[in-house]
């Protein structure tokens, strides 16, 4: 399974959903796949899942879609025991779990790629909806369904390590842009201002 | 601190517009967290890191709060990563609500905390976050809502770094 399988399988299925990545390669490949204004894509590692949670909390009635990897996630372990805390109303995590820093371009393993295991990680934090996906069968079957269930979700896909995100161009919105879209389409979507923009 | 000191500060956090607040407690202003769990007007994030605090209440703010995040002042040092790829790379506004501990003013100053104070300031004026140490009840209210103007306008994170008669 590769991760582009699973974000394809994703893609079309996103409506009104706030979808938050961080800086890997699923941040490029989800911007050629979904161009929505209900994106953000967070420029580093270890945000995404503290954004997202912060998100959820802040709307708890619109479904929050994360999307990580495993060496973004071991940076910010202690967003798993505080997310089990805080049980967002609607949150749904993927961790695309690839066991390297494909951003190394050596392919230098993560710890996933030796014996930590995520979904262990993640129930052991109290995260009790934690699984591992190992097909993409399994994903349009089991991944696919968190996208329809409430509360706090967190699926790791074990993936192949893929090389896709080298050959297709970098997103060139900058964050900035990005980030005024997003609240922007918030706005709209959910018919009231944010307090910090305009005159702040 | 006197238990007015800390009605205050969560009386100038709320007229300010806080309505959010993720926060990892610490010992000198940690009588503010019964009085904000009392208080409707607040949704709390207790946390685990403060490097959390800092992207948690960004999420929040995106999506349409005016968030505060209290921490001890040894939490800027380790929420520096988010501050910066959060706070200052994406533009969030956000309020640093901070026990400063180990400043000349800290009134439980000791070996254990000046090291440690000496720096606080340095690392905010290099993060270019904005910040005003209180060390009494004088203008609060006032400094509060400042602050958080500040925060709004610059798009930025903005600290109040609470010492003094806030440390006893």
């Amino acid at each position: 399974m590769t991760r582009r399988e699973c974000l394809q399988m994703l893609a079309p299925l996103m409506t009104d959903h706030l979808v938050v990545t961080s800086q890997s390669g699923q941040r490029i490949e989800w911007s050629h796949l979904s161009e929505r204004d209900g994106n953000l894509l967070l420029g580093q590692m270890g945000c995404a899942l503290g954004v997202g949670a912060g998100l959820s909390l802040a709307l708890p009635h619109r479904k929050v879609v994360v999307l990580e990897s495993d060496g973004s996630v071991l940076l910010s372990l202690f967003n798993l025991p505080t997310l089990a805390r805080l049980n967002p109303a609607d949150l749904a995590v993927y961790v695309f779990d690839n066991g390297v820093y494909s951003g190394s371009r050596i392919s230098e393993p993560t710890a996933t790629g030796g014996r930590a295991n995520l979904e262990a990680l993640a129930k052991a934090a109290g995260i009790r909806n934690a699984t591992t996906i190992r097909s993409a069968r399994a994903f349009k079957r089991d991944g696919l369904a968190a996208l329809k269930k409430k509360g706090l979700r967190f699926v790791v896909c074990k993936v192949e390590e893929s090389l896709l995100h080298r050959e297709i161009p970098r997103p060139t919105i900058d964050l900035a842009e990005n980030k005024y879209k997003f609240v922007r389409y918030l706005e709209r979507t959910e018919g009231k201002p944010i307090p910090f923009v305009g005159r702040g | 601190m006197e238990p007015e000191l800390a009605k205050r500060i969560v009386a100038g956090l709320s007229n300010a517009g806080v309505n959010f607040v993720s926060y990892l407690p610490e010992t000198r202003l940690s009588q503010i967290l019964p009085l904000m769990r009392e208080d409707p007007s607040f949704q709390l994030a207790p946390v685990s890191s403060e490097q959390e605090a800092v992207t948690i209440a960004a999420g929040a703010v995106l999506g349409g709060k005016q968030a505060a995040c209290y921490i001890e002042s040894t939490g800027i040092y380790v929420s520096c990563y988010s501050l910066v790829t959060v706070g200052k790379q994406l533009g969030v506004p956000l309020l640093l609500v901070v026990g400063f501990l180990g400043g000349l003013q800290d009134q439980r100053n000791s070996f254990l905390y000046s090291t440690i104070g000496a720096y606080a300031r340095p690392v905010l004026e290099a993060l270019a976050i904005p910040h005003e140490v209180i060390e009494s009840g004088d203008g609060l209210e006032t400094k509060i809502k400042n602050a958080v103007r500040a925060a709004n306008a610059l798009r930025s994170p903005a600290a109040l770094l609470f010492a003094g008669d806030f440390t006893l």
